[in-house]
């Protein structure tokens, strides 16, 4: 009986293998392949590019630009996350329901309060930081809410699925010794997350920083803003010392957050404590530093944005988008739907082109990638060529996931024709280096000893792949792919801003020509897009399991 | 001691936070009253960025310097990034005088009823766009453009895309359609002609002004690039001035702002260079018809 359901569920990892395989391959017929994909200037302009990425602009007006840009982008980036913390904590408890007594009130508030959290997360912070701007104007607080909105409905969801998964018996012994409910929470359920929540804030923080860096899309200062000066009056060896500088900030944040997570779970070391306080005083500057610069260096109030002035453009935005006062509104037109169907469609075959590209780029680089393959403990094997080889495929991977993919398509559609493809490659750029170093984690938090024994009886680098490495990792790697997969779904519309086709192109032009009601059609698709993907994935790794 | 350390980081961040927001609230009881007559004394104006960012800046800051000493208000520049953020700026009443394309132009009034385009140049009464090509390309005429690939300027720009649109659309050329490819929109006038130049597009449209000008700068290489075909006279660029002014600025302060603005360049060298002119004459709301008319025809406003 239990060989039998062993068997089945193999089989299902395999027909949902080929399932997804077959998916990916449909997308790709969406694309004529042919030498027109790239147009007639495309390659020299590859060069030219290339050429900019060997000798970037170290002009000292430039690195200046570049270091002040630098600051703003982690000013916002700090502002919004520090805001983010305070809407997923309040929005998080109440959605956890440890507040509520009775078994109704604690459903209804989980079910609202997730839903709050799950509509703000749902959407785009550049969308997000786009409607601010059309509401309450070019303000830094328009980025600084873009990015705490959807951030703090990931972090809430989390903190809200942690405060769920607590050990019951502390609660019930806080409870037998009289405890009311919020001092069950103070004393009970808090300090039991709070390490957990701490590191995984941290480690969003890092995302955070890219997402600021792409705010200025919409006219805020900061590093995207200069790679979008210097893009637009071509100047490649410009582009990329700002890219740079982004890499580098991101290296910092990430080397920092590696820190504060590795003391928060390592208990046995020492120097947490030191370390710990260091992370605390400097994470306590850092934001009144930033809030400070915010208020003070760019002069803006967060009241501000309450002014009587502002709810009337916000009303009449958010009317113009319902299609108060219009005649024939475009999302009650049949063949505005139509055409929004289409872009939907084209949308959806380009995040499945854009996953299926940095699958296969992530494959054939994972193994080599795994800190135990390059120090030979899990093959038994050794190489001298294994460690220079593990060093060239991390840098690879943090320079892919370090630049934004809105960067990376800006660049890219001066290559390419505009198009899904383009869209789908600027995609899979950025997100090949993220799956790729979330699977060469998997691959080194596995069991060596099956691998160890293979190694040991002969098989080839091949064969440990494919008949050893691979069905440990199979299930995990899927999970990892879903997931990217809803990620990149949610910024398929972003990269459209630029030309790249999709329905994040229309979105752009939409705007442009203040035609608000096709505004609202084409986000309607956009969040249906994003529930179905969603759905699909969480089925889908469901499935796997 | 972990967890009570952990505890310790999430509060200070929390903390830090709440201290912040109690003195941004005080800062506001305080400040509310002077701050606002202070935001209301200065007259901003801005610029649709069809141009290179730099180049654009020095020339408008000339503008408000001179705006600001013959009409004795303090006059400011506010650069936007794209062509929409400029208009959403002017229909919210924070920016009070733009120079916008005849497109914008349309938009903005549309946007603002009672807003005026005031001034231009002698030569947006008879504006004009040049399509440009690589040398050798093939291409002559417009109907050569079928299969080729094609950028925009900014898709809000009267020259760089819907008068270009219009002419194309009238040569029997549907730009969705027809291109090898879709088109592409590249943002600006400066863009376009280095696209075309790298080689990155067959072809491209723009302002007949930007293009004269990099011609003689020599910031364009004509043994590279040609221009193949200039469209017949249009109405273009002027500046608009919004309803609120008198409001906000008294009576005279629309007057003023026009009597100084059709006194340009005077003797800026940065303002002449910029708007490549030596004189400015005045406008109507009535000159844009045509403008507003090709765009209601091409679906671009509504």
């Amino acid at each position: 009986m239990m060989k039998l359901i062993s068997s089945l569920k193999l089989h299902k990892r395999f027909i949902l293998t080929l399932l997804l395989l077959a998916v990916f391959l449909w997308s790709l017929t969406s694309i004529h392949w042919n030498r027109e994909l790239f147009h007639a200037g495309g390659i020299p302009t590859m060069l030219q590019i290339f050429e900019g990425l060997i000798q970037p602009n170290l002009a000292p007006s430039i690195l200046l630009a570049g270091l002040e840009s630098a600051w703003i982008t982690l000013a916002y980036a700090v502002a919004g996350m520090s805001l983010a913390i305070v809407y997923a904590f309040i929005v998080g408890v109440l959605a956890s329901g440890t507040l509520t007594t009775s078994k109704f009130s604690r459903f209804i508030s989980k079910v609202f309060f997730r839903g709050i959290l799950g509509f703000t997360r749902s959407i785009h912070e550049l969308i997000w930081a786009w409607l601010f701007v059309a509401a309450v104007g070019l303000s830094p607080y328009a980025a600084i809410l873009a990015l705490a909105i959807p951030y703090g409905g990931i972090l809430g969801r989390i903190f809200a699925d942690m405060l769920n998964d607590v050990p019951v018996e502390p609660i019930i012994a806080l409870k037998a010794a009289g405890s009311s409910r919020l001092q069950t929470l103070v004393y009970g359920f808090l300090p039991l997350v709070w390490a957990d929540f701490i590191s995984y804030t941290m480690y969003r923080f890092e995302c955070a920083i890219r997402s600021s860096a792409i705010m200025s899309f919409v006219g805020l200062g900061g590093l995207g803003f200069q790679i979008q000066l210097a893009l637009s009056d071509l100047k490649y060896d410009a582009v990329w010392t700002f890219v740079f500088f982004l890499i580098a900030l991101v290296i910092l944040v990430d080397g920092w957050s590696h820190l504060v997570r590795k003391g928060l779970t390592d208990h046995k070391r020492k120097s947490v404590f030191a370390s710990g306080w260091m992370s605390v005083l400097f994470a306590t500057l850092l934001i009144m530093g930033s809030w400070m610069y915010i208020t003070y260096g760019e002069n803006a109030r967060l009241y501000e944005l309450f002014s009587e002035k502002n709810m009337e453009y916000a009303k009449k935005f958010f009317g113009g988008l319902l299609g108060i006062n219009q005649e024939n509104p475009a999302f009650l037109d049949g063949e505005s739907w139509a055409n929004a169907l289409k872009l939907t469609l084209e949308t959806l075959e380009m995040s499945i082109m854009a996953i299926g590209f940095s699958t296969i780029v992530a494959f054939i680089t994972v193994i080599p990638a795994a800190r135990n393959i390059a120090n030979g403990n899990l093959t038994l094997k050794k190489r001298w060529y294994n460690w220079p080889l593990f060093a060239f495929i991390r840098l690879l991977y943090i320079f892919s996931r370090s630049v934004p993919e809105l960067v990376w398509a800006m660049m890219i559609i001066f290559i390419f024709k505009p198009g899904i493809l383009p869209g789908a490659l600027a995609l899979a750029l950025h997100n090949f280096g993220i799956l790729g170093k979330l699977w060469a984690e998997v691959v080194e938090d596995m069991d060596p000893r099956p691998i160890r024994n293979l190694a040991a009886s002969g098989a080839s680098k091949i064969e440990i792949l494919f008949y050893g490495i691979l069905p440990i990792v199979l299930p995990r790697f899927l999970t990892y792919i879903l997931y990217r997969w809803e990620v990149i779904m949610r910024t398929t519309i972003v990269v459209g801003f630029v030309g790249a086709g999709g329905l994040g192109m229309d979105f752009k032009l939409a705007m442009s020509y203040f035609n608000y009601t096709q505004i609202t059609l084409l986000l309607l698709c956009y969040m249906i897009l994003v529930l179905i993907a969603d759905f699909a994935s969480e089925t889908t790794r469901k499935a796997v399991k | 001691m972990k967890k009570w350390l952990t505890g310790i980081i999430l509060f200070m961040l929390v903390f830090s936070l709440a201290a912040c927001g109690q003195t941004e609230d005080k800062a506001n009881g305080e400040k509310e009253g002077n701050k606002q007559s202070k935001s209301e004394e200065v007259f901003k104006i801005g610029a649709i960025p069809d141009q290179n960012a730099a180049f654009l800046q020095s020339g408008m800051e000339a503008v408000a310097k001179q705006l600001s000493e013959e009409t004795g208000m303090k006059v400011e520049f506010v650069p936007s990034v794209d062509y929409s953020a400029l208009v959403t700026g002017f229909q919210r009443g924070e920016i009070h005088l733009a120079w916008f394309g005849g497109l914008t132009s349309v938009q903005a009034r549309n946007l603002v009823p009672d807003s005026e385009s005031i001034v231009q140049r002698p030569r947006d009464a008879e504006f004009k766009s040049v399509f440009i090509t690589q040398e050798g390309s093939g291409i002559n005429t417009l109907a050569d453009l079928k299969g080729k690939s094609f950028t925009f300027g900014s898709e809000s720009s009267t020259s760089g895309h819907l008068m270009p649109r219009y002419f194309l659309n009238e040569e029997g050329i549907d730009p969705n359609t027809d291109f090898n490819g879709k088109p592409n929109f590249s943002g600006s006038h400066d863009t376009t002609y280095k696209l075309i130049e790298s080689g990155s597009f067959q072809a491209g449209a723009l302002n007949i002004s930007v293009w004269e000008a990099a011609v003689k700068e020599g910031k364009v290489d004509t043994s590279k690039v040609k221009v193949f075909y200039t469209t017949p006279d249009y109405y273009d660029y002027n500046w608009t001035i919004n309803s609120n002014v008198e409001e906000v600025f008294g009576g005279d302060a629309k007057q003023k702002v026009k009597d100084s603005l059709l006194s340009m360049p005077g003797n800026s060298k940065e303002i002449a260079d910029l708007f490549q002119t030596d004189k400015f004459i005045e406008t109507k709301n009535d000159n844009y018809e045509k403008i507003e008319k090709v765009a209601k025809e091409l679906e671009i406003i509504k």
